[in-house]
């Protein structure tokens, strides 16, 4: 599922890290991309990684109906796992594949890096205008465009209907509303919260919130990377999470988490803050909440004025390595515009990650079935959503390790050690020395 | 030394042959092959293993990757001074990562060589039975490696896996091995259990070797046994005590497997714990090849500065005592 990053689980158990550790070594180890260029009139052979689900069907399904390119798959550990690890050695090792997946925050990394190639040029204006411009601005600095983006993920609130209807608890529009439904619920029901501050991959959901508020970690309109993790947007939504983690109103936990997927089944948590592709993952993972569940937009701060963030996403890159960049362009442009690929990636399973060709809205809309949110045209809340994506928002050059500081720092406020503006603060004062010694030019605010 | 010196004496001890001189061009020639031979593997290795990668680092630390304004695009390797040695000195999390190691050996250290004298001192009383089979039963943790020890113990430090916490949890005690306060003297308890028994080894040899008339005269001066253990042992053999001081201080500078299996299971200990934790983080998750490299280079100089200082003191102590 695009858009579903597979946090690492903290609970996770002895083998996993161990196999863990055995993958980061393997990564740092060895491991080529394996390029078979053909001579000659053959099909010409484009590699692919992804870590997304369904890249597999959508694959068969390309190679299936195209004969002048053949496409040849690797799944990958997801980016947590030794994902981006393996692309970036890779790279450096002159071995990386034709194509390779990248969420949106770590892009900026690998285009500072070099790995991915400036498409601009090579971007028919057919293709370009197709997709959201929110999307496009994502994976464009400097206006060059490094990786064309195949889902944006508008934040949106999953919430127990019929929890909120029992105990006539309104649905929140505003986040003042959203703390009062917070207590109302707490009090008819003590042993539920509304939603969940997430510790491990806290600081992602975190950046979605402050993106709402009006908030830029990273600015770059000065041909200059203004960091400001702390600044008043951010100030604000950490000062409001801070004091519903305070007074007891969300569930403090790692997102993915045995746990808290545990308190969304019992009802314990009735609430869930993330992107569109949350949809499918709770039916997939929460079979028993079926006719329980729908989808409202996010709160917003000024409902006059309405802004939001996204979760999640994915883009994919042409690479700089890659010998065959026009018709790796080709496969990416089919995978993200095809009705057939939508089809083939929503075969594999449930999937509501939102498309960023708008155009295509239709055919997931008529894939999914939605009978689990009671039928909700739950495609067409995205659609509005989508619009109202801000676009002031830049992701930084080192987010991966950015987002771990952070949660670092978000587990240690979660059992009481320090607060979420600190675990920002001490993100970014992480993250300085290391953009400074790249040689960017680097300022704060 | 004495081995290079052998041949020497060797070429000394022959009959008196008809031409010295060509006889020693020929002793000559046997003792430069036995220079070569018996320090080429040691020399290839310490320039494989050691020089040619110390080279490397300090080559990755002043020339790195450079960009300009945002960077996008890529970047070109050139000259860049002491620029990641400033940045890897004024990143707090480099700095926090020699602090951890200093709590970690304030509470490790004493510990391990507390317990592991203990259990030397002990065995060498005779005072315990089946001294070999105890002996090997001590020693044997050290023989499981690193790895595969934390992994065992991080199972048994996982909520949910582990048997001690199922059981604690029966009389309603719950533990948290994991948490803010419990995760660092966890990671001891790693260390204690792996190093104990291979330090006992070195401090029971070292009581082996002691000369028995001083204890003889310790016992007709009646002294009893914890009075000669502690006041005559032990000051004996307090040689070996510096030794593994210096070892655990310098293995403790090298602090890796543990924390990062347990950074895996829980985000107390972050990615950046330990400076080695720092390295490895600024090379794989950062990809910032020039400040790993450059820290690689800082932990060297203050892990051969540090072995130094406490040789020099441990070898000035050595002297006044005389």
């Amino acid at each position: 599922m695009p858009g579903q990053r597979p946090a690492v689980r903290r609970s996770g158990a002895a083998v996993t890290a161990l196999l863990t550790i055995f993958a980061m070594l393997l990564v740092a180890g060895c491991s080529g991309g394996g390029k078979s260029d053909s001579a000659g009139d053959g099909p010409v052979h484009v590699t692919f990684w992804s870590a997304l689900r369904g890249s597999q069907e959508v694959v068969d399904e390309y190679n299936r109906t195209h004969t002048k390119i053949k496409v040849d798959f690797e799944q990958v550990p997801s980016g947590d796992q030794g994902g981006w690890a393996k692309l970036s050695n890779a790279a450096r090792a002159g071995n990386a594949p034709d194509v390779a997946t990248i969420e949106y925050p770590q892009l900026p990394s690998y285009a500072i890096d070099g790995v991915p190639r400036d498409i601009t040029d090579m971007l028919p204006d057919s293709v370009r205008r197709r997709i959201i411009p929110q999307a496009m601005d994502l994976t464009t600095f400097e206006g060059r465009t490094y990786a064309l983006p195949v889902d944006i993920e508008p934040m949106v609130f999953l919430y127990r209907k019929d929890l909120f209807t029992k105990y006539d608890i309104p649905v929140p529009k505003t986040w003042a509303e959203f703390e009062s439904s917070a207590r109302k619920l707490k009090k008819a029901k003590p042993d539920s919260r509304i939603a969940s501050l997430f510790t491990t991959g806290g600081t992602l959901a975190m950046a979605g919130l402050a993106w709402q508020a009006g908030a830029q970690w990273y600015d770059t309109s000065d041909k200059s990377w203004t960091v400001s993790m702390d600044d008043a947007p951010t100030r604000k939504v950490a000062a409001y999470w801070q004091r519903l983690v305070d007074d007891d109103l969300v569930r403090v936990e790692p997102s993915s988490s045995q746990q808290w997927r545990a308190h969304l089944q019992s009802g314990e948590t009735a609430g869930w803050l993330a992107g569109a592709w949350a949809a499918g993952s709770m039916m997939a993972s929460t079979p028993g909440g079926k006719g329980k569940w729908a989808i409202a937009p996010s709160p917003q701060w000024d409902p006059e004025k309405p802004s939001l963030g996204t979760q999640g996403g994915s883009t994919f890159m042409v690479t700089k390595d890659s010998t065959h960049p026009e018709e790796a362009l080709e496969f990416i442009t089919w995978m993200v515009t095809s009705p057939d690929a939508l089809r083939a990636k929503l075969s594999s399973g449930v999937s509501s990650a939102y498309p960023t060709v708008t155009d295509l809205v239709p055919v997931a809309r008529k894939e999914m079935d939605t009978s689990y949110y009671g039928g909700q045209d739950i495609f067409g809340l995205f659609q509005r959503e989508a619009e109202l994506i801000s676009t002031r928002w830049k992701w930084g050059p080192r987010m991966v390790s950015t987002i771990s500081s952070g949660d670092d720092g978000l587990a240690r406020a979660g059992v009481g050690s320090g607060t979420i503006l600190e675990a920002l603060r001490e993100a970014q004062s992480k993250t300085l020395p290391d953009l400074k010694s790249l040689g960017l030019s680097v300022t704060t605010r | 030394m004495s081995t290079v010196t052998t041949p020497r004496k060797r070429a000394g001890t022959t009959p008196p042959p008809a031409d010295p001189a060509r006889t020693r061009r020929a002793g000559r020639r046997q003792q430069r092959f036995a220079y070569v031979t018996l320090l080429a593997p040691f020399t290839a290795l310490l320039v494989a293993v050691f020089l040619v990668p110390v080279g490397y680092a300090v080559y990755l630390s002043f020339f790195s990757e450079d960009h300009d304004g945002l960077g996008f695009g890529g970047g070109r390797t050139i000259f860049t001074g002491l620029r990641s040695y400033l940045a890897v000195l004024q990143d707090p999390s480099f700095v926090s990562g020699f602090g951890s190691i200093a709590l970690y050996c304030v509470i490790f250290v004493p510990l391990v060589v507390a317990g592991s004298l203990g259990l030397a001192l002990l065995l060498d009383s005779g005072l315990i039975r089946l001294r070999r089979t105890a002996q090997m039963l001590l020693y044997l943790p050290h023989a499981v490696p690193g790895i595969i020890a934390a992994v065992i113990w991080l199972y048994l430090y996982t909520p949910g896996l582990s048997p001690v916490i199922k059981l604690f949890a029966e009389a309603d005690i719950t533990i948290d091995f994991l948490g803010l306060h419990t995760v660092l003297p966890s990671i001891v308890n790693i260390a204690l259990w792996s190093g104990l028994g291979y330090n006992m080894v070195i401090f029971y040899a070292a009581l082996q070797a002691l000369p028995r008339e001083v204890l003889e005269a310790a016992r007709i001066d009646g002294a009893g046994g914890v009075r000669t253990a502690l006041q005559v042992k032990v000051p004996i053999i307090r040689g070996s005590v510096l030794m593994v001081c210096m070892f655990s201080l310098i293995a403790a500078l090298q602090l890796f497997t543990e924390p990062m299996l347990m950074n895996q299971a829980t985000p107390m200990v972050n990615s950046r714990f330990t400076p080695n934790m720092y390295i490895y983080d600024a090379a794989f998750r950062r990809n910032n090849y020039g400040l790993a490299s450059a820290a690689s280079v800082i932990l060297l100089v203050v892990t051969c500065a540090l072995s130094f200082a406490v040789t020099r003191w441990a070898g000035r102590r050595e002297r006044s005592a005389k």
